[in-house]
């Protein structure tokens, strides 16, 4: 397509409809290799789940590999691989997702299987007790056997946000782990896992006609239920400037994040967002780059976006714009802040120039691009993409309206989003006093 | 209620997608690939110099070297570049290993003319500024202390140290009072000495005009000289079993790599030895998983892994496990290798495990990036085509009795590399069942 003289590469084949029970079914053919990628999407979080079931989401995303009516556990692991693919689950602030790419030929099993998931799991107190661990080790891992392992995410979240959806530590508290019950799994299951609250796509080297007559076949007879009420996420206009600090035992360096509240997603205000995130933090033309690392020599890079466990694509809002770094004991952040306010202030007050503003977009179409050519599960950034707009704007289809929406947003409007979204009292900082010496370990 | 699981037809033959290679006389080469079906090209201009090729004592030049490509070329400065780079939709990075250094770039699909001719700028007239070498060292500090941090990387430090005593392979720690030896002569002199063309593959996969593409790569490197061949840096690996702890009071999770040397991709075995690697640890339904995760929870993430070099390569278990159950879990992974020395696989397990090798080499066929690190595999390790065009077969032709007869010659759990850190006061004892010195 054409918009403004501009040729427009992404053009997706979309395919979208709804079973008798409430399951949303998108398919997309891709006959580039012949693969598939088979992505089931459910409606539920990090900032979903309830109160007093912290990490409980997350939790249960591992019990849905520990077996379900006709699988054993981790028989589904087995499946996808000995049929010569990859799979994994993920659990982000508004989705639970479990997605597969797989050889052309596998696409009846690989519905099959996902269809028994939804199901239901059926597990046992021991696979309960052993994914706990599991799950236990991941945040060892991840957070408390990690240098910054909470920074700038969790620490950010519980700093930045107010509504306890969104401040809460969605790997959750160890105490809230050990509570959890099998009754409590049936419980999370039945409210949040209805065929009603999810959302199958499938992406690749398939007949559009035989991939719905096998999602019909396996998924409609699932039973209905009703989807669960949606809980308030929102959060109130922030009007003060936040600070927030961290000690970690594990560091040894100082790091500094500057989070600000983003605007609502699919706004026109969001995607000049998305041009000031190129414009100010993406890649070493971008200013914040030239000011801090290049200029000032404050860091050797300065890193962030919009949205900690994804991109600005594939979650709701409220979401925060970041910027973070690290940087050297001899340097105070206060000094960092006044040159990262240099240049806020500049985008404030002064409007981009056309070829910056045209740089900025083709780097946003550039990463988009970029995130649905990934190597490791071929099609599954697709999946990601389509899953994302079918759940939070309720058209798979409107992936395909991304880049225009990016190339409408004019100057004007990327100078008032920096005046309104980028305020010194819209945004939060976070530091991080270093715990551990300079180079204490060898 | 559930329905009957599916019975599924026969997988088609693997699609590898067609390579054009082509060469100049000074002997710099190319491979184009078209795949994929996203507007994008993948740039990637391999040389053949890395890590390895450092001076003793002068670690992390190389990277110095590489944050330095950065600073822009001799005929535009670092922003004027870097501009450049992000008006094709790309960014310059460089990848590094021991023996490879990587400029690469994904730009616009309309772009990949002009992403060539930047990478060639970068590689053949770097500019070093002068101005910029204190900021660099800097970093280099910087970026060492955030990695001493790190368990992971103490851990892989400590194991290659073990690993190859006295050789470039066991040097991944710097010395940083060197850093402040490292100047923009000696970075200009480093990489004018590793790099010219006969040390040069340019690789471009994914979507764009070949022909375009091809005259912008003879514009770009047909005069550059050929340089020197790339040197040969053969390691002497330990044999032994050997026990080494760092030590990170009060860790919750012990960070283990045990290994030992394997033959490398050019063997004979290399398939072999992959596929039995997928079987043993090295994927998610793999016989250590599922026991130090599956049915012990000891750790959320192990991983078997067969690391290669030219004429070198290891195989190793990582794991970072909960701190009480260090030797438990070092028990289990030996108690694994050990049954498959002792007792072949039975074939079912092992047909899973190979239909996995096949499809996962299917998967890596089908996008612009799995298709360039094949690509860059083969050219490291001096293979062509007729490799890949035969891994399927390969795959296919190994046995359980082979799968046995190379856990057995080549895994043997008493002359393993063993390196941890965590907790010395915690872990010490649960590491005497070992039987060895802890050093």
């Amino acid at each position: 397509m054409t918009v403004g003289g501009q040729t427009f590469g992404l053009q997706f084949p979309v395919r979208r409809h709804r079973l008798a029970n409430g399951l949303r079914v998108v398919l997309s053919p891709d006959r580039s290799a012949p693969t598939i990628c088979v992505a089931v999407y459910y409606h539920v979080g990090m900032r979903i789940e309830p109160p007093g079931r912290t990490g409980f989401a997350h939790l249960f995303e591992h019990l849905m590999f520990q077996g379900s009516e006709s699988m054993a556990k981790m028989e589904i692991a087995r499946l996808v691989q000995e049929n010569g693919g990859n799979l994994n689950g993920s659990t982000r602030y508004d989705y639970t997702n479990y997605f597969e790419a797989l050889p052309a030929h596998t696409l009846d099993l690989a519905l099959w299987m996902e269809a028994d998931r939804m199901r239901g799991p059926v597990i046992t107190q021991a696979e309960l007790d052993n994914q706990r661990d599991v799950v236990k080790n991941e945040i060892r891992v991840n957070v408390l056997n990690r240098p910054y392992g909470s920074f700038p995410w969790i620490d950010m979240q519980a700093a930045a946000f107010t509504n306890w959806h969104n401040s809460h530590n969605g790997y959750g508290d160890m105490a809230d782990l050990d509570a959890a019950s099998l009754e409590d799994v049936q419980a999370f299951f039945r409210t949040y896992y209805s065929p009603a609250n999810a959302v199958l796509v499938v992406v690749g080297d398939f007949e559009e006609t035989g991939a719905l007559d096998l999602a019909r076949r396996y998924f409609e007879d699932i039973p209905a239920a009703p989807p669960p009420a949606a809980p308030d996420i929102t959060e109130p206009r922030q009007e003060e400037e936040r600070r927030a600090s961290h000690l970690d035992m594990l560091a040894n360096r100082p790091a500094l994040a500057v989070s600000y509240h983003t605007p609502e997603r699919g706004s026109r205000e969001f995607y000049a967002l998305g041009l000031l995130d190129q414009v100010l933090l993406q890649g070493e033309d971008s200013l914040l780059h030239q000011e801090l690392v290049s200029r000032r020599g404050f860091a050797g890079g300065v890193d962030g976006g919009i949205n900690f466990l994804g991109h600005m694509h594939n979650a709701q809002t409220p979401l925060l714009w970041t910027a973070e770094l690290f940087h050297d004991a001899t340097v105070s952040a206060e000094a960092i802040l006044e040159a990262f306010d240099a240049v806020i202030e500049r985008v404030r007050t002064e409007p981009l120039s056309s070829a910056v503003l045209d740089r900025a977009l083709v780097k946003a179409r550039a990463a988009i691009y970029g995130t649905v050519n990934d190597t490791y599960y071929p099609g599954f950034g697709r999946a990601d993409l389509l899953a994302s707009f079918e759940l939070f704007e309720g058209d798979a289809a409107q992936v395909n309206t991304i880049e225009p929406r990016f190339a409408a947003i004019a100057p004007d409007l990327v100078m008032e989003t920096a005046r309104e979204f980028l305020r010194t009292s819209n945004r939060t900082v976070l530091t991080v006093q270093p715990g551990a010496e300079q180079g204490a370990v060898e | 209620m559930s329905h009957p699981r599916p019975v599924l037809g026969a997988p088609a033959a693997a699609r590898i997608p067609q390579r054009h290679d082509q060469r100049l006389p000074n002997g710099m080469r190319t491979t184009f690939v078209h795949a994929g079906a996203v507007p994008m090209a993948s740039v990637r201009l391999v040389l053949r110099t890395g890590s390895a090729d450092v001076p003793a004592g002068r670690a992390w030049l190389d990277r110095f070297v590489h944050d330095y490509l950065r600073e822009g070329t001799e005929q535009r400065d670092a922003v004027t570049f870097a501009d450049a780079m992000a008006a094709l939709g790309g960014r310059l990075s460089v990848d590094a290993d021991e023996h490879t250094t990587v400029l690469r770039t994904d730009v616009l699909a309309e772009h990949a003319p002009e992403a060539i001719a930047l990478l060639a700028e970068v590689a053949r007239h770097p500019r070093f500024p002068e101005s910029e070498t204190e900021r660099l060292r800097a970093d280099l500090h910087r970026g060492l202390d955030l990695a001493l941090a790190q368990p992971q990387y103490v851990t892989f430090a400590a194991f290659r140290a073990a690993l190859y005593p006295g050789h470039p392979y066991g040097r991944v720690i710097p010395d940083p009072s060197a850093f402040d030896g490292f100047d923009a002569p000696g970075a200009r002199a480093f990489w004018a000495s590793q790099t010219g063309a006969q040390r040069a593959l340019l690789l471009v996969g994914g979507m764009f005009d070949e022909d375009a593409a091809a005259q912008a790569w003879r514009a770009g490197f047909d005069d550059w000289a050929p340089g020197s061949p790339p040197a040969e840096h053969r390691p002497a690996p330990a044999q032994v079993r050997s026990v080494h702890v760092v030590d990170r009071p009060g860790a919750e999770q012990s960070t283990v790599y045990i290994g030992r040397t394997v033959p490398d991709p050019a063997h004979p075995d290399y398939v072999a030895l992959e596929v039995t690697n997928l079987l043993l640890g090295g994927s998610f339904h793999s016989r250590i998983t599922m026991n130090i995760r599956e049915a012990k929870g000891y750790t959320y993430s192990p991983h078997g892994v067969v690391s290669s070099r030219p004429h070198d390569a290891y195989w190793v278990e990582i794991a970072d496990v909960t701190t009480a159950v260090t030797g438990a879990a070092l028990g289990e992974v030996c108690a694994e290798v050990e049954r498959l020395r002792g007792e072949a696989p039975d074939g079912e397990e092992l047909l899973g495990i190979q239909n996995y090798a096949c499809g996962a080499f299917l998967l890596r066929q089908a996008t612009p990036g799995g298709i360039l690190d094949h690509l860059e595999f083969l050219d490291l390790h001096g293979l062509d085509d007729r490799y890949s065009a035969a891994y399927v077969d390969r795959v296919r032709a190994v046995t359980p009795a082979e799968v046995r007869r190379i856990a057995g010659q080549y895994l043997g759990t008493d002359a393993m590399t063993i390196a941890i850190a965590g907790d010395r006061v915690a872990i010490d004892s649960q590491l005497a069942a070992f039987g060895l010195p802890i050093t």
